[in-house]
């Protein structure tokens, strides 16, 4: 066969499809004609000529369309003119088909989005070369490492192509117009080329610069190198002031870079980290260890070696080394993230599968209604599967409308997600509908347009011709086998709805107990921001009391202000240190098993301001200064695991280590309620408020390194109206003072609390939303599917009621079906959820996976809402007058 | 008049081949010029030569053009392409062999057995 004049005939009928149709007409009309006039010739009159020729030449419909696949551009036709006939259908239709846009619309929609999250957060890899082989190596794998360490793991281990290390530093940025606090790593110089990240601008740090002296370099974020110099090349070469001091600017990053991906996310410059002595430190634990595994080395392997470096290493420096774990980078960033976003990916899912079932219940009854239409098709000789063909091809076109409205939609509900999402999903800034998104799109739409179109277009071209032709009025063949298919799609999406709407009753139990958690102190009316004095005249030792003292002091004469104080770090939005102390009197502890807690550093009046209650004892005093003997406050759970069944005022600690001789002993005076410190969730540690007057640290005297790190003081103030309101007084009130004090971190005390449950409040909005968008579905199919068979049954009603049943009996009748189906799906969907609740019990607080209540108040709700839908056509069915009824059929 | 036979299955795109093959004609002298020949013994449903003609077109072995009819009408033209003279050919030599065979077979009798 001649390939290439098949293929020619083929374009040449699809290019040419009007001409040829035309082609075809003036052919089959000059046939007729012709044999009409031969007709004439032979004496037949002229107006039953052409009669008779077109009666002996055939359907000419037929004859074209026999024609078309003879020359097979069949497949194009048939689909231009079902989407034609689809279009012309649907607009005879018009509520339908709104009601089925804006339903697929929000369900692909809603889809698109979430998966865009999660392809975001979860799927992509992070933005580092090869980040697959990135790791980090973390004690218990979350907490920092001292240099010692290391340094030992870097030069003993062999499965590692690179190691680097950073710490935390967030310097004041002073010597530009306005003085910012900003956030910062020191990175070991073998930290960058081990990402494989090339600076956008200038260069990275080269070797030896970690070492001190050489280590006054900064590497500036884009955002930061736009933000405070607004993109000027030029700022290359140039000297930045840094917490005093004077950085050159070597390099910037470029755009969308990100490091450290799981902590220190919001860092815009890194400096050289110059270890200094603290390369013997084996105490401090300040580092986060990163490493790049080589090439054919497994993780497992990698696990191995460095347990048992470690092991060695904590036999020789005990109480050091222990569970220090190898974790990939990528499991770290999006471990914790991960199960409530697939969560929500599972409930935005089983929306989309009853807007599926709810969608091909709709089409099932248009299709009941078609069946003359079909019946016609197929007795003029349409197969089976063309029928089907033009009805799915109607179900894309319904699909099609639905993922276009989708994509919009999609697009609004990511900005929506990211504006509501917690602070803490990594990489959520990058949510975009990009074409991974749009892909995942395109397919959800095919899956559901076929996915809602298949059962309906299978049910429909399977009339029996002979029968629905026969009837005159509304056809009466639905068979069995048709209400069983829409009572099962009722069922699912029933039992869909369920497993739903217990997924968001147990997160709104969650969050209403995490609502119910006692913080401790009265968040309400609490203002606070952090004030550094890194790199002004504050900073010096001697000016830095004096000034901390009047600051609170002129705070707390602010008009509506009731209350000030300070402290070192803010519960639940700040930093947490933890540290060791002795107790006097208590023998040597095993090194590592020492007595331990939150460190606090607080100023008078703190506790006042925070309304935490002190149980016992008395508050820190403006007379415990300096010179005054030291005093500490612990809290009651420090209390019951230090001193159990003693009264631990009175008892003395200290922080200082097994150098310090004599020990300076801080004498406990009071003891706190436990407030909350970091996760809001979890039950406190032991803690432990030293008088910030009393601390060398705190006060920049103390002449060693720890003294740069506390720079800074946390204003905590309560008002007595909106605390908000006070923020632009009290930064006056600081600048009043020098305009070279960096001020940041401006929170209310509610903003707080609120953000430490940002995560929970986001998984319950989204599940709730879901879930209410699968109730609506829900009910509307079971009202649907009550109300179409009660209009099928109208016959039946009349003969029922004119041989004497009561309007009651009516009722029950039809009642009967939807309470069987809410119950067939009511409890399908508890079954549902007994497996499936347990996914979520990461998410879950103060409430169990299985919770009967939750489970009991859905059943029972769900059981009243459809009722409800059901009561609707079952009224409607009791009215119904059956003489009227018995007449119509 | 005799009675008329069906066409038998498959033949028509053979008798289409040859018809056109004497000179070229439009569809309507197609269906005239195989009646003349077959004595009007044989009976064509009209409309079902131009499901025939499209494919064979299709298949390259007749090509069409526009042209005038005898009463100075549009029509359209077929004529016979190189392949479908050998198509043409080949299959009147396999009909030949076969009604040759069946001939043979139906004119058995027992003395030849």
């Amino acid at each position: 066969m001649n390939l290439w004049a098949r293929f020619r005939s083929w374009t040449a009928a699809m290019l040419q499809r009007t001409r040829t149709e035309r082609e075809m007409d003036d052919e089959m009309r000059f046939h007729i004609e012709a044999y009409a006039a031969d007709l004439v010739g032979r004496g037949v009159p002229q107006h039953e000529a052409l009669r008779q020729a077109r009666q002996e030449f055939g359907w000419v419909e037929v004859t074209k369309e026999e024609c078309r696949d003879a020359v097979g551009v069949s497949f194009v036709e048939i689909l231009i003119q079902d989407v034609r006939h689809g279009v012309r259908t649907l607009m005879r239709t018009p509520v339908f088909t709104v009601i089925t846009v804006v339903v697929l619309a929000l369900g692909i929609g809603a889809n698109t989005a979430i998966f865009s999250v999660v392809d975001a957060v979860l799927l992509r890899p992070l933005g580092y070369r090869d980040s697959g082989r990135l790791v980090t190596i973390l004690m218990d794998g979350e907490d920092p490492v001292s240099a010692a360490n290391y340094v030992d793991w870097r030069d003993q281990s062999r499965s590692f192509e690179a190691m680097g290390a950073a710490d935390y530093w967030s310097p004041n940025l002073t010597g530009v117009d306005s003085p910012e606090h900003v956030a910062g790593l020191k990175v070991t110089q073998s930290l960058f080329p081990m990402l494989g990240i090339e600076p956008a601008l200038g260069r990275l740090f080269v070797e030896g610069e970690d070492k001190e002296g050489a280590d006054r370099e900064v590497i500036l974020s884009y955002r930061l190198w736009q933000r405070r110099f607004s993109g000027d090349r030029n700022v290359l070469g140039k000297p930045i002031v840094l917490d005093g001091d004077a950085y050159v600017v070597v390099g910037v990053m470029p755009q969308g870079f990100q490091f450290a991906p799981f902590w220190a996310t919001h860092a815009e410059l890194w400096v050289p980290n110059a270890f200094g002595a603290r390369i013997h430190n084996r105490g401090g634990n300040s580092l986060r260890i990163f490493g790049r595994l080589k090439e054919g080395v497994s993780l497992t392997q990698a696990r191995a070696e460095i347990s048992g470096i470690t092991e060695q290493l904590e036999r020789q420096y005990p109480g050091t080394n222990r569970n220090v774990v190898v974790t990939p980078l990528k499991e770290k960033v999006v471990g914790p993230i991960e199960t409530p976003l697939l969560v929500l990916l599972g409930a935005v899912a089983f929306v989309l599968l009853i807007t599926c079932a709810n969608v091909a219940h709709m089409l099932l009854a248009l299709a009941a209604t078609r069946q003359k239409e079909v019946a016609v098709r197929a007795a003029l000789g349409a197969r089976r599967v063309r029928i089907i063909r033009q009805f799915l091809t109607e179900s894309l076109l319904l699909g099609g409308l639905g993922g276009a409205a989708g994509l919009c939609l999609a697009v609004l509900a990511t900005r929506a997600l990211i504006a509501m999402s917690p602070a803490n999903i990594p990489r959520v800034q990058t949510v975009t509908i990009d074409p991974r998104a749009a892909l995942f799109l395109f397919s959800a739409t095919i899956l559901t347009s076929i996915g809602f179109g298949l059962a309906p277009a299978l049910q429909a071209s399977s009339v029996n011709v002979n029968d629905t032709l026969k009837e005159s009025g509304r056809g009466n063949s639905e068979g069995i086998r048709h209400n069983r298919l829409r009572s099962l799609l009722v069922i699912s999406e029933f039992a869909l709805a369920v497993i739903l709407l217990i997924g968001a009753g147990l997160m709104i139990r969650t969050f209403a107990a995490l609502q119910a958690v006692d913080a401790g102190f009265n968040p309400h009316n609490v203002i606070s921001m952090v004030v550094s004095v890194a790199g002004s005249k504050e900073a010096d030792p001697a000016r830095r009391a004096v000034f901390y003292h009047q600051l609170i002091e002129r705070v707390r004469s602010l008009p509506g202000v009731q209350a000030a104080g300070g402290i070192n770090h803010l519960p639940l939005a700040g930093d947490l240190w933890g540290w060791p102390f002795v107790i006097e009197g208590r023998p040597k502890p095993r090194p590592g098993e020492s007595p331990g807690g939150v460190y606090r550093m607080v100023t008078p009046g703190y506790f006042d301001a925070m309304r935490l209650p002190l149980i016992r004892g008395r508050d820190i005093l403006e007379a415990d200064s300096v010179t005054a003997p030291g005093v500490v406050i612990i809290n009651e759970r420090a209390a019951k695991e230090y001193w159990p069944g003693e009264d631990p005022i009175g008892k003395r600690i200290s922080f200082d280590d097994d150098k310090a001789n004599p020990p300076t002993w801080m004498t406990i005076i009071g003891v706190a309620k436990n407030a909350k410190q970091g996760d809001w969730a979890a039950s406190p540690f032991p803690e432990v408020y030293l008088a910030a007057f009393q601390n060398h640290d705190f006060l920049g005297d103390s002449g060693s390194e720890a003294g740069g790190h506390s720079s800074y003081i946390t204003l905590v103030a309560r008002t007595t109206g909106d605390p908000a309101a006070l923020a632009p007084a009290m930064k006056e009130t600081a600048w009043s003072f020098d305009r070279n004090l960096a001020i940041s971190e401006v929170v209310t005390m509610d903003g707080v609390v609120a953000d430490a449950n940002a995560q929970p409040r986001f998984e319950m909005r989204l599940l709730t939303i879901f879930a209410a968008v699968a109730l609506v579905l829900a009910t509307v199919g079971i009202y649907g599917v009550i109300s179409y068979s009660a209009s099928r049954k109208t016959h039946e009603i009349g003969v029922r009621m004119s041989l004497g049943a009561t309007r009651a009996d009516v009722l029950l009748l039809v009642l009967r079906e939807g309470i069987w189906l809410a119950l067939a799906g009511s409890v399908s969907g508890i079954a549902g959820a007994l497996l499936l609740s347990r996914l979520m019990r990461k998410l879950l607080y103060g409430v169990q996976a299985t919770d009967p209540a939750t489970f009991a108040v859905v059943a029972t709700g769900l059981g009243l809402v459809s009722m409800l839908a059901c009561y609707i056509p079952a009224r409607r069915a009791m009215r119904i007058n059956p003489v009227a009824a018995l007449r119509c059929d | 008049m005799d009675k008329q036979l069906d066409l038998l299955q498959g033949t028509l795109d053979m008798l289409i081949l040859k018809a056109i093959s004497l000179s070229p004609l439009h569809g309507y002298g197609i269906l005239l010029r195989i009646q003349q020949i077959s004595k009007e013994r044989l009976e064509i449903q009209q409309g079902s030569l131009y499901p025939a003609l499209y494919r064979l077109e299709h298949q390259g072995w007749i090509a069409s053009e526009w042209g005038e009819s005898e009463n100075r009408r549009r029509a359209r033209y077929y004529r016979l392409t190189a392949a479908g003279k050998r198509r043409l050919q080949s299959e009147s030599k396999r009909w030949n062999e076969m009604t040759e065979v069946i001939a043979g077979i139906l004119q058995a009798t027992p003395e030849e057995l």
